[in-house]
């Protein structure tokens, strides 16, 4: 064959036809063998959990449902990019706690997920959910997403431990209580080698999760359920001094036992004696700890004042329908199906140990049982106990940057504890407090698309003109709101 | 007669008719052919034109639109004139990602890279057989990338059971409980640390090139007029690797300002307690991907631009590479 450039760039341009067509092939193909529903779902243990009900579902319903499980953050990302310029998408979808926001903070009809709010009040659905769980997949008042779970929070620990030291977790009941014991009896260098190797409590370094959950078993939230910022309380401030107190210092009880396998270590080496467990972590503290079998213990948290809440909460997960599902009506029988069949609830928290949040589940035998892992206690009895007393949350579009903002007071904290001591701390973290909260209020204040109200500038810019000041330097109230500018 | 020769053409014509129409079908041939030929090049540097006029050029174009508006998602916006500037630049956490990465670049350029060059003098300077096999393992772990390194990192700086702070505790006796990626005053240090791992094989590759292609006369001729080591290298070595050098000084300066990837998923896809992990790019990140807002994270990254393009002028200026009479 004589082609006038030479080989080389011939070999090239047929493989590039070549490939061109396999795959125009593959894409016809894919497109042709495509399941009436795609769920995607991040976490193994879900996805393990819905094969069941799903097979039950399609043979009931004649249909093909496709369930893939996908990378957490790269099923954020890509479905938050797919919905915003309208490429395909999975037809019902599981999202992570805190990112409901990364979907809502525009105006409501840009949010690219179905309002679930109607369905859910039409079939009396909502009435089934513990009804402080919406809080969290909710946006202006509307529902996006159906929520899964409860996750009411414990403490686990090595019972073993615990009870050769003579401690009594009944008496345990107050956090001031549970330092008290961590300073006096638990901290110790038991190999003499001149390091601490048994601490009382596995806490994050940078405040994490943990301080957010401390502050919402004192009903803190770091919005209100208008989405105003209300982390600068003194609550919050006594917590931090609190939690920097438990972290450095001659009384620090506190250490970060990490995640994965540095976690399991400290719990088979005893290095920290409780831990933060809502009920999804007791199953992995199961599968990564199973020396530890009949050896661990779950209790209720301290309460901060004596009779005061037991729990928390860490984490959930919601389903929410894209409104670009093909099918939305099938995708919300699904739901119905792996959501609120009691049976299937029975069966997941057996797989799981997560509470679902629909309370006529929580009277299924499943619950009741003891467990050989847990000492023969029944850990679903102490979590339904707990998720009545699950303190309610509320999604914000900033959410993200509130957290970070509030670790970053945190980390200042301790910054200035290191450095200066007790010396002005609490005035100290004060001022930081305020500094972080003023900093979220401009964020949230500088978006000209959330919630317009009548008067045409936003509900958050009247809060932070509110808080600001009218003078202002970064007063987004004062800023004219222009027109909105179509570009889709 | 006339003596003068005919050209080619003429004489063919002459010679005879069949070979004259032979001659005018090659020629209208290559009349037909040549404007095809001309246009060859062009058709295929067109993929390469295409490529970076949708993947460089309209992005580019897009993003300095963009930074002058606030916007929701691509979707939706609203024009603000310089207010997204003016918000970045009167940010703290601006200038504490500017900070950080600064100090990052700081310790690439004083730390990293001198590392790199006694390494590449060191493998240069050996005739053994082990030369390749120490290059090789020098190198590669540039081969598994940042977000590798960055989960590996996290690991070994543990407390209590991570490898470094072990090595830390049997060296010094001290340090096995230190929260290198807890303690805001750490995670940069660690992140540095990790950064070394990562790169000073690379930039030792770059080196040991440069060092291999200098006049080896030039050396002897130094050391027979009675030059030390040091001297050697003053006068000879350094010269002699210096465009490389520059090269690699600006290269590893520009990487150090598009740092991400490596404090992100070191600090377990985050910025570390007090955002002492956060760097520009992650700061882009966070406008971009956590709040929608394109447009200032588009300002940001003209800044960025400007940034780099600042310091990279200023070290080639200073390097002395761009003088007519080197």
């Amino acid at each position: 064959m004589n082609y006038p450039y030479g080989k080389a760039p011939l070999a090239i341009l047929i493989i590039a036809i070549l490939s061109g067509i396999w795959l125009f092939i593959v894409e016809l193909r894919s497109r042709s063998e495509r399941a009436d529903l795609i769920f995607a779902v991040f976490a193994k243990e879900h996805a393990e959990a819905y094969r069941k009900p799903i097979r039950e579902f399609e043979i009931e319903n004649n249909v093909r449902v496709q369930l893939q499980l996908v990378d957490q953050r790269a099923l954020q990302s890509r479905l938050q990019a797919s919905l915003q310029v309208g490429a395909e998408v999975p037809d019902v979808v599981e999202l992570l706690d805190g990112t409901m926001g990364l979907f809502t903070n525009g105006p409501l009809e840009d949010v690219g997920l179905l309002d679930l709010t109607d369905r859910l009040r039409a079939e009396g659905l909502d009435q089934k959910i513990v009804s402080s769980r919406f809080g969290k997949w909710s946006s202006r008042g509307r529902i996006f997403a159906v929520p899964h779970d409860i996750h009411p929070v414990a403490l686990a620990y090595r019972r073993d431990i615990v009870e050769q030291l003579g401690i009594d977790v009944s008496k345990l009941t107050t956090w001031e209580e549970f330092a008290r014991v961590g300073r006096e009896v638990v901290r110790a260098d038991t190999n003499n080698d001149g390091v601490i190797d048994r601490y009382m409590i596995d806490l994050p370094a940078d405040g994490g999760e943990a301080l957010r959950l401390l502050l919402l078993q004192q009903d803190i939230d770091l919005f209100d359920a208008d989405g105003r910022v209300v982390f600068d309380q003194e609550t919050v401030a006594q917590t931090i001094l609190w939690y920097v107190r438990q972290f450095q210092g001659p009384d620090a009880i506190a250490y970060p036992a990490g995640w994965g396998q540095t976690l399991s270590q400290s719990m088979n080496d005893g290095l920290v004696l409780f831990y933060i467990a809502p009920d999804w972590r007791t199953k992995s503290i199961e599968s990564n700890t199973p020396a530890l079998a009949g050896r661990m213990g779950l209790m209720p948290l301290p309460a901060w004042t004596e009779g005061g809440r037991r729990t928390s909460s860490w984490g959930g997960t919601g389903l929410a329908i894209p409104k670009s599902s093909r099918n939305p009506d099938l995708a919300w029988k699904l739901m119905q199906k792996l959501y609120f069949n009691d049976e299937d609830l029975g069966r997941r928290f057996r797989d799981s140990n997560i509470l679902p949040p629909v309370r006529s589940a929580w009277s299924l035998p499943e619950f009741g049982q003891p467990s050989s892992y847990w000492g023969g206690q029944s850990i679903g009895k102490l979590l339904v106990e707990l998720a009545e007393q699950v303190p309610q949350e509320h999604s914000h579009p900033y959410q993200r940057q509130a957290i970070a903002q509030l670790n970053s007071a945190f980390g200042r904290a301790m910054l200035y504890h290191r450095r200066s001591g007790e010396d002005g701390l609490i005035e100290y973290i004060r001022e930081e407090l305020k500094v972080s909260a003023d900093r979220v209020r401009a964020i949230v204040g500088r978006n000209r698309f959330l919630n317009l109200g009548e008067s045409g500038k936003s509900e958050h810019h009247k809060e932070a003109a509110e808080r600001s000041g009218p003078q202002s330097k970064n007063d987004p109230a004062s800023t004219e709101i222009l027109p909105v500018l179509e570009v889709r | 007669m006339n003596l003068e020769p005919r050209p080619p053409g003429l004489q063919e014509t002459a010679r005879s008719p069949h070979a004259s129409s032979r001659a005018l079908a090659r020629s209208s041939a290559g009349a037909s052919a040549r404007p095809y030929a001309a246009s060859a090049p062009y058709l295929f540097l067109l993929p390469y034109f295409i490529v970076t006029a949708v993947f460089f050029l309209y992005p580019l174009g897009y993003a300095t639109v963009l930074a002058f508006f606030q916007t929701s998602g691509p979707v939706r916006r609203t024009f603000v004139g310089l207010e997204n500037f003016s918000y970045v630049l009167n940010d703290p956490d601006f200038y504490k990602a500017l900070w950080n990465t600064l100090l990052f670049a700081v310790a690439s350029l004083f730390l990293q890279l001198p590392l790199s060059l006694g390494l590449a003098l060191l493998l240069n300077a050996r005739q053994d057989r082990l030369k390749g096999f120490f290059r090789l393992a020098i190198f590669s772990p540039n081969l598994v990338g940042q977000v590798f390194v960055g989960i590996l990192f996290a690991m070994l700086f543990t407390p209590q059971y991570g490898l470094f702070n072990k090595l830390v505790f049997a060296l010094f006796n001290t340090g096995l409980q230190e929260r290198w990626l807890g303690d805001p005053a750490l995670v940069m240090p660690a992140v540095i640390i990790a950064s070394l791992w990562l790169y000073v094989g690379f930039n030792m590759i770059y080196f040991l090139a440069a060092l291999q292609n200098i006049d080896q006369s030039l050396l002897e001729a130094a050391r027979i007029d009675g030059a030390g080591a040091w001297q050697r290298f003053l006068n000879v070595t350094l010269p002699g690797i210096a465009p490389v050098a520059t090269f690699v000084v600006v290269t590893s300066t520009i990487g150090s300002f598009q740092l991400f990837e490596l404090p992100y998923t070191l600090l377990r896809q985050g910025y570390g307690p007090n955002n002492s992990g956060l760097t520009i790019v992650g700061y882009l990140y966070q406008f971009a991907f956590d709040g929608a807002d394109l447009g200032t994270a588009a300002a940001v990254g003209w800044i960025l631009t400007l940034l780099i393009l600042g310091v990279s002028l200023i070290q080639i200026r200073l390097s002395g590479t761009t003088r007519k009479d080197r």
